[in-house]
């Protein structure tokens, strides 16, 4: 391969890739960033006003963060896929009073309360037909630890309609009335079966392992100020019945009614993100604030002051559904990163309406905190709570590998087939 | 279980790569020097053993951080940074070496060779002085007893309490004092000459338990022993004792110099002035610090043969002309110029009195001797060490060779000048007789005698391989001294430069700080036990700071020796008539 890719005949290939997004997507999108380069430098690009290292604050916070990792392929049994899922619960304290900034509270704490850290969950489907969607339901109702499919339901319905839908009988004279039937199970939650792939059980699973375990913190007794999940809070709607297609959509909605309730700020981070132009906005943040300066920019939707901006028009993911992103940049070595909150939250408690300054004061209080909290110098600029979840839930090759080892050693133990559990394609030497 | 673990120190890591030569060790993060000796406790198969590790090399380790210099990199250019909770996560990686491990057999402490690994993951402790010194002299019971305290195992910067000797019996098998100027050597010789006497001083007071005695003859090139280097010198000991005490150790004199005249009077009580005479000078002596040509090798012998010790009075008087002999005069020439240094010297003398006498009196009697070279030439020096050495070792050769003294005597007489044999047959007769002096008493071993330790300084000067070449003296002392019960104790800044025949026959050395990596490398190769990996050690030693190897021992022990000063306020009470037989910490 190698002398493949180090011949001319691979960079004229890549010249031709380039000129053609060029041509194609970069002067289209050049044309709109160039409608909304004011908007964001003057109203949507701020500093953030950092804390002195050596900060007091006057309460101290906890910080809670929730990252999963797994493999849908821990091992293969003709057509049964066992999935196997991590998911770490962290919380750091600010601890400034006590000068051990962002101090990570004891895991035998965290594993009282919540339970074994990381947790670890397996699935398995086969590819008999119904079997993918009844397991993946029976699995995301073990999981997530609201049972009652109202309350589960709800949430996300109040939420859409603006408080107007708050129970069932609320579904009567709207456009969801005839659906209520297939609003009473998770299986039917799941509208998306007919395309249930592999990689998509596994990405539904580990994303409500997620909630679910923020689920847990904020029921548990800690009380964090903010609880951080790794990703977007993008919920996928289905384009015909218009509320989520997944359950973990419902659920998302679900964790952020009850975040709201317990005062909690809810938030999901990104590193890597689809947002156009984030490099142009980075470019522009350092042109306006200096090299170093730690900024946030606020990408509004539609239905905010000044409407939505024209580089994300014909992106409709963009902003999330009931969400508010934010690009921001602690730090001059990083690309931008991505951060969401619950719009409902964010419209209650950071946007004042018809106040611009007081908005873009609660942003800069939220951001000062977000930064002090992005500071430890093996991820600096990202939240160190993050951070830590990430180190602690990920799987590498050769915890898999091993993970795959005692899979055969069980199975030699249960008396059963003694079945290879490397990939297949170890047999090869491939 | 039979060990308590808490007696071995403080839980400090756990053993983590490795194999049965070198270890990994991931531990807490604490202030670990290199040479620090850590406990490995082990299970494994039923077989409890408690290994002994030393630190060779650290490295920071950091949990969750694969770029230690990144990190490091935005602390500085980030100056808000911090490590949330890094506490815990920084470890030190500990490299090392394996010293073999102590295991329990029929109660008995029995330690080995590294010849086994300790179990998966065993813990490890670090041991504290306080906390560990009894148990850890315990365990390592057959690498540290003997009857001469060298110092105290150290472990890292400090030390526990755990005195290392090396016993009498294997000074025979001649100690190797390595180091470079500053490195200790002279505090070394000083707190060896105390242990000697310490020594001496219990087979003296406790006459019926036939304790070894040992004599040694310590050159004193820089006059620092008997006054000392800071406060306090041989010259306290001795004046801490009472009458009969020194009396029974030193006799009348420990001090030998080259113009008592000139000593300081409380010294010049107890010294007597080096005075060799001629006649008690073999041509081998002279062999052994000098290179001859085979011409004057044979002019010396033909006239040896005709004018036997009066052999050197002969050749500076033999005029050129009236050479009966037959030849040249270059030779002859080459000879007087040879002999001139002996001519002009005031401790060769060609009449008078001789203290070659007294010097074995006290050498057979199990006393030290304080040589002060300070003011003769190296030559001077080196004829001295050697007559006195083969002296000594024609003496106890006779002896070795002998049924009776009457043998003996016949034996020695044709060894040694007849006049010098003449001065002390009586006190032979006496040290070597069995139940009496007659002629047909039988004679003693020299095993049984007090063990000769004869300091050759400045030892590349003699033992080096070309004069060793030759007929010195020093070649037959290093391969057949342990019959005699002669050992030598060399002392040399370097290793590199002297004779095989002495490094291979040497089964102890104590080596200091080294000067160079040339000197570094050979006192590895020459170490008698395997010490391959400490080059970084002997980088960082510090003065008084010694790795001491020993032939008999599995293990090689730092030893941290202690300042002379210390260790004589320590003991001076003990040399006191009564108090002298109280048991002191470091005796056996």
């Amino acid at each position: 391969m190698l002398e493949k890719i180090l011949t001319d005949q691979f960079r004229k290939k890549l010249k031709l890739l380039f000129t053609d997004i060029q041509n194609q997507q970069d002067r289209r999108d050049e044309e709109e960033f160039a409608k909304d380069e004011q908007r964001i430098k003057t109203q949507l690009l701020s500093t953030v006003d950092p804390y002195p290292p050596d900060v007091l604050l006057d309460e101290d916070f906890l910080v809670a963060a929730i990252d999963g990792s797994g493999t849908d392929n821990l091992m293969l049994l003709d057509d049964v896929r066992v999935h196997l899922f991590s998911t770490a619960s962290i919380l750091v304290n600010t601890n400034t009073q006590a000068e051990q900034v962002f101090e990570p509270i004891r895991t035998e704490l965290i594993e009282e309360e919540l339970g074994e850290q990381p947790h670890l969950e397996t699935h398995w489907h086969s590819g008999v037909r119904y079997d993918a969607s009844k397991k993946l339901a029976e699995t995301l109702a073990e999981v997530y630890p609201v049972k009652d499919i109202a309350n589960l339901v709800l949430p996300f319905f109040k939420d859409h309609s603006g408080g107007s839908i708050s129970a069932y009988s609320d579904f009567t004279g709207t456009e969801y009335e005839r659906r209520v039937p297939s609003l009473k199970d998770i299986s039917s939650l799941i509208s998306r079966e007919r395309i249930l792939t592999n990689p998509i059980v596994h990405e539904e699973i580990r994303k409500v392992s997620e909630y679910a375990a923020a689920h847990n913190i904020l029921t548990s007794k800690f009380m964090p100020k903010y609880v951080m999940l790794d990703g977007a809070m993008s919920v996928f709607m289905h384009h015909v019945f218009k509320y989520p297609s997944m359950p973990s959509g419902f659920m998302l909605r679900e964790l952020a009614s009850l975040a709201r309730k317990e005062n909690v700020i809810l938030c999901a981070v990104s590193k890597n993100h689809t947002i156009p132009f984030a490099h142009k906005i980075a470019k522009m943040a350092r042109d306006v604030f200096g090299e170093g300066a730690k900024w946030f920019c606020h990408l509004p939707c539609s239905s905010d002051p000044g409407g939505g901006l024209h580089i994300y028009e014909d992106r409709t993911y963009i902003p999330p559904r009931l969400a508010v992103p934010y690009l921001f940049s602690f730090s001059r070595d990083n690309r931008p990163s991505r951060i969401d909150f619950d719009r409902i939250w964010w419209l209650e408690t950071i946007f004042v309406k018809d106040d611009p300054v007081a908005t873009r004061n609660n942003e800069k209080a939220l951001f000062r905190e977000l930064e002090f909290m992005s500071r430890d110098a093996r991820w600096y600029g990202y939240p160190v709570a993050l951070a830590l979840a990430h180190e602690q839930c990920k799987l590498s090759y050769e915890d898999l590998r091993l993970a795959r080892e005692i899979c055969r050693d069980v199975r030699i133990e249960m008396k059963l087939d003694s079945v290879k559990t490397e990939p297949y394609r170890a047999d090869y030497n491939l | 279980m039979r060990i308590d673990k808490d007696t071995l120190g403080e839980l400090y890591g756990r053993v983590g790569v490795g194999n049965q030569t070198m270890l990994g060790i991931m531990g807490n993060n604490r202030d670990v020097s290199v040479g620090e000796i850590f406990m490995i406790y082990s299970q494994r198969d039923g077989h409890e053993r408690v290994f002994f590790f030393r630190v060779l090399g650290l490295e920071n380790y950091l949990r969750q951080v694969d770029d230690m210099a990144r990190v490091a990199g935005t602390l500085m250019v980030e100056g808000d940074a911090y490590l949330s909770g890094i506490e815990r996560n920084m470890l030190l990686s500990v490299d090392g070496k394996m010293l073999g491990y102590a295991e329990k057999i029929k109660d008995e402490w029995k330690f080995r060779s590294p010849r086994r690994l300790p179990d998966h993951l065993a813990h490890v402790y670090r041991p504290i002085a306080g906390t560990s010194d009894e148990v850890v002299q315990e365990m390592l019971g057959s690498q540290t007893d003997g009857e001469v305290y060298v110092g105290d195992l150290q472990i890292g910067e400090g030390t526990l309490d755990v005195p290392i000797m090396m016993p009498s019996k294997y000074l025979a098998m001649h100690v190797g004092i390595f180091g470079s100027t500053g490195a200790g050597k002279s505090n070394l010789m000083m707190v060896l000459i105390k242990s000697l006497i310490d020594t001496n001083l219990e087979a003296v007071t406790n006459p019926q338990e036939d304790l070894p005695k040992i004599s040694a003859f310590c050159i004193d090139p820089h006059d620092e022993f008997a006054k000392g280097v800071d406060n306090y010198g041989i010259q306290n000991i001795i004046e801490s004792m009472d009458q009969n005490t020194r009396s029974s150790l030193i006799g009348d004199f420990y001090y030998l110099t080259t113009h008592l005249s000139a000593t300081q009077k409380e010294i010049r009580r107890y010294g007597r002035d080096i005075r060799i005479l001629w006649n008690e000078i073999q041509p081998r002596d002279l062999y052994s610090i000098m290179e001859f040509s085979s011409e004057m090798y044979a002019f010396i012998e033909q006239v040896y043969s005709i004018h036997h010790e009066n052999w050197i009075d002969t050749i500076i008087t033999m005029n050129e002309e009236e050479d009966d002999i037959g030849t040249t005069k270059g030779t002859l020439r080459a000879v007087k110029r040879r002999l001139k240094f002996v001519e002009r010297s005031p401790i060769f003398i060609k009449s008078g009195q001789s203290v070659l006498g007294d010097i074995y009196r006290a050498m057979e009697s199990g006393r030290v001797l304080v040589v002060n070279t300070s003011l003769m030439s190296d030559m001077e020096q080196f004829l001295l060490t050697t007559i006195v050495t083969r002296t000594l070792s024609d003496l106890r050769r006779a002896l070795k060779s002998s049924g009776n003294l009457s043998d003996f005597e016949r034996q020695a007489q044709s060894r040694l000048p007849n006049s010098f044999f003449s001065s002390i047959k009586k006190s032979a007769r006496s040290f070597y007789g069995v139940g009496g002096v007659a002629d047909d008493s039988p004679v003693r071993d020299p095993r049984y005698l007090p063990v000769i330790q004869i300091t050759v300084e400045e030892a590349p000067s003699i033992l080096n391989p070309r004069l060793m070449r030759g007929q010195s003296v020093f070649k037959d002392i290093s391969r057949q001294g342990r019959k005699f019960n002669i050992g030598l104790l060399v002392v040399s800044q370097q290793v590199s430069v002297l004779d095989n025949v002495i490094l291979s026959q040497m089964n102890t050395e104590i080596n200091l700080r080294l000067g160079n990596e040339r000197e570094i490398k050979a006192c590895i190769e020459n170490a008698s036990v395997n010490i391959t990996g400490f080059e970084n050690e002997f980088r960082v030693m510090s003065r008084g700071e010694a790795l001491l190897t020993a032939s008999y021992r599995e293990l090689p022990l730092p030893v941290k020796i202690p300042l002379f000063d210390d260790v004589f306020e320590r003991d001076m009470d003990r040399y006191k008539g009564k108090s002298s037989k109280k048991k002191v910490k470091h005796e056996l």
